[in-house]
């Protein structure tokens, strides 16, 4: 399988300006030094020709060129599963509950569709603007360990494939928030609270 | 109340805090009779375990008395005595309830960050990094316990504070050391590491039917310990070559297992090799693995590496040859504390073992810094520091 596209058409158009732009100012006066840099340029060029970082590849960054909804011409896709100890139809009835689906950000939650003890998907917006659209798909753990719960999301991209590199090396990405939701919904299920640590006592910070 | 705060690399302070509050419906609050310091306290102390914060309370051993109740707790009550076990676990989830406790899936709060560095994140600890939860330690007057329906044993009358108060880690885990050595009649098992968590693996060896338990250790008085007390051979590093005298002790084949109760700040006699993983701890932040290295040379083909010392990240120089050419198996794992609280109370209760043993300092919470510096450089023969508030 041919790896995943990363790079939005935002970000290839510049990688290939960028590219560009380099390997021109660096046969304007040959030197060593220049040379390297028209090897970055070139390497810029490939990556903007290809839609494909190396780089990011770690972090699981995904472009999706056409994306289902028609109100938005690509997206980042994030995609989280998680296994809870709880029947199908328990996990459903679970994030059936608007509040309790794996949004990011704030938004209104319009649900699309509920496929009983199956799928729910949704879309969010903000002032009428499609900010994310996602679904959550349940199906029976093997062995009767559970619900294997999956999360699609796909948001329009804000700052290219490198603000979501630099959302995900801050710790910050949408993959994180889909990833602690579906934890949340796991610790509830489960133990009937959340773990956590706030409000309680520290010494000087 | 007062509370042992971590600040900075050998930086501990006792500090007034606020006291600690019922947070979710399953925690209790104990007011602590006692607590101690542990071997692996002495890596946040030194400052090779990474997401500590100024101001962490510390202590992830230490038993005391009820005090307060969530409303979801039903088997205890205030006026208990318990003992708490350091991992916090749900008893719920997949990992729980095949008493792999110390994996529990929904006790971390920050497990986001520990799936960073391990790939998936095992359960919360009180006291040992943000990583690992970022929850208040027991080296204090009060401390929250979260599960408390499932984590705490009560512990009988006639028992002493400093006689279940090892029941929190170290003697299971010496424990799950020995018994994760499949250790059958006859065997002969060798330990890296005589401080608490190997003199009580040594113990418990023998108690699964070890024929032979090879002690090895720098410190004259832990060897000691770990000879009359326990019974055990020993080897002194510093005088001795590690491999050529496990060799001959084993008549030529090497131990049956081994078991490395030393961790990630192993020291090594040869200074050269010291400095080596010394350089590249203080530079590359990994971790020293002298002690596991010289377990999987030494360990005879087909015998297993037991792996009790604490680990946080990146290894090199691990000789993988010798592990897949000569059959080697390892198993290792922070311990399932609950599994083993209760049958290792009843040994204690019949006499079986008296975990008091190791226990060299009786100190004042007060007196936390000096107890954390005297631990870490030995002085005065220090092997355990009891903390009472």
């Amino acid at each position: 399988m041919a790896t995943k596209r990363n790079l939005t058409r935002a970000d290839r158009i510049g990688y290939a300006v960028g590219g560009i732009a380099l390997i021109v100012w660096a046969l304007r006066r040959p030197s060593a030094l220049r040379t390297g840099v028209a090897g970055v340029g070139g390497w810029l060029l490939y990556q903007g020709y290809t839609g494909r970082n190396p780089l990011f590849k770690p972090l699981g960054i995904e472009v999706n060129p056409q994306p289902a909804l028609p109100e938005v011409a690509e997206t980042l896709v994030v995609e989280e599963a998680i296994t809870i100890s709880t029947p199908r139809a328990d996990a459903y009835a679970f994030f059936a509950q608007t509040d309790n689906l794996p949004a990011i950000g704030e938004a209104d939650l319009q649900v699309l569709r509920e496929v009983d003890g199956e799928e729910l998907a949704w879309r969010a917006t903000r002032d009428d603007k499609l900010m994310h659209f996602g679904s959550l798909s349940f199906r029976d753990a093997p062995g009767g360990r559970g619900t294997i719960v999956a999360a699609h999301l796909e948001y329009a991209p804000s700052g290219g494939s490198l603000g979501a590199a630099l959302a995900h090396l801050m710790g910050r990405s949408p993959q994180r928030l889909v990833g602690d939701s579906l934890r949340r919904a796991r610790a509830l299920l489960e133990t009937g609270e959340v773990a956590t640590t706030r409000g309680q006592p520290t010494g000087h910070r | 109340m007062r509370a042992v705060c971590w600040h900075d690399k050998l930086d501990v302070r006792v500090e007034q805090v606020p006291d600690p509050q019922i947070i979710n419906p399953r925690d209790a609050i104990v007011r602590v009779g006692a607590s101690a310091i542990c071997g692996s306290d002495l890596h946040l102390y030194g400052g090779f375990v990474p997401g500590m914060v100024k101001g962490d309370i510390l202590g992830h051993e230490f038993m005391g008395e009820v005090v307060e109740v969530g409303a979801a707790v039903k088997n205890l009550k205030p006026g208990d005595r318990v003992v708490v076990p350091f991992p916090i676990s749900c008893g719920n989830c997949f990992f729980c309830r095949r008493e792999l406790y110390s994996l529990c899936e929904n006790s971390n709060p920050n497990a986001y960050m520990a799936e960073k560095v391990w790939g998936y994140s095992p359960c919360g600890i009180y006291g040992y990094s943000h990583l690992l939860g970022g929850y208040a330690g027991g080296q204090a007057e009060y401390v929250r316990v979260p599960f408390a329906d499932v984590g705490p044993v009560k512990v009988p009358g006639g028992l002493t504070d400093e006689q279940v108060l090892f029941l929190s880690d170290i003697l299971p885990t010496g424990y799950m050391a020995a018994e994760n050595c499949a250790i059958q009649r006859g065997d002969t098992v060798a330990v890296w590491g005589c401080g608490p968590v190997g003199q009580f693996a040594i113990a418990a060896c023998y108690m699964l039917g070890a024929e032979r338990v090879i002690a090895i250790d720098r410190f004259a008085e832990r060897l000691r310990l770990a000879a009359t007390v326990l019974g055990a051979d020993t080897i002194d590093y510093t005088e001795d070559n590690v491999l050529e005298a496990l060799k001959e002790l084993t008549g030529g084949r090497g131990p049956d297992a081994c078991i490395d109760a030393v961790g990630m700040e192993a020291h090594a006699h040869h200074a050269i090799a010291f400095a080596y993983d010394r350089v590249k701890q203080a530079v590359l932040s990994e971790d020293r693995p002298i002690a596991l290295r010289e377990a999987i040379m030494a360990c005879r083909s087909g015998g297993t590496i037991s792996v009790a010392g604490v680990y946080g990240g990146l290894i090199d120089k691990f000789p993988a040859g010798t592990l897949m050419n000569r059959s080697l198996t390892i198993r290792t794992g922070q311990t399932h504390v609950q599994r083993y609280m209760r049958p290792l109370l009843e040994r204690i209760e019949k006499g079986e073992i008296d975990p008091t043993f190791i226990i060299t300092h009786r100190m004042r919470l007060d007196e936390a810094p000096q107890a954390y510096r005297m631990f870490r450089d030995k002085q005065d023969d220090c092997i355990k520091v009891v903390l009472t508030p």
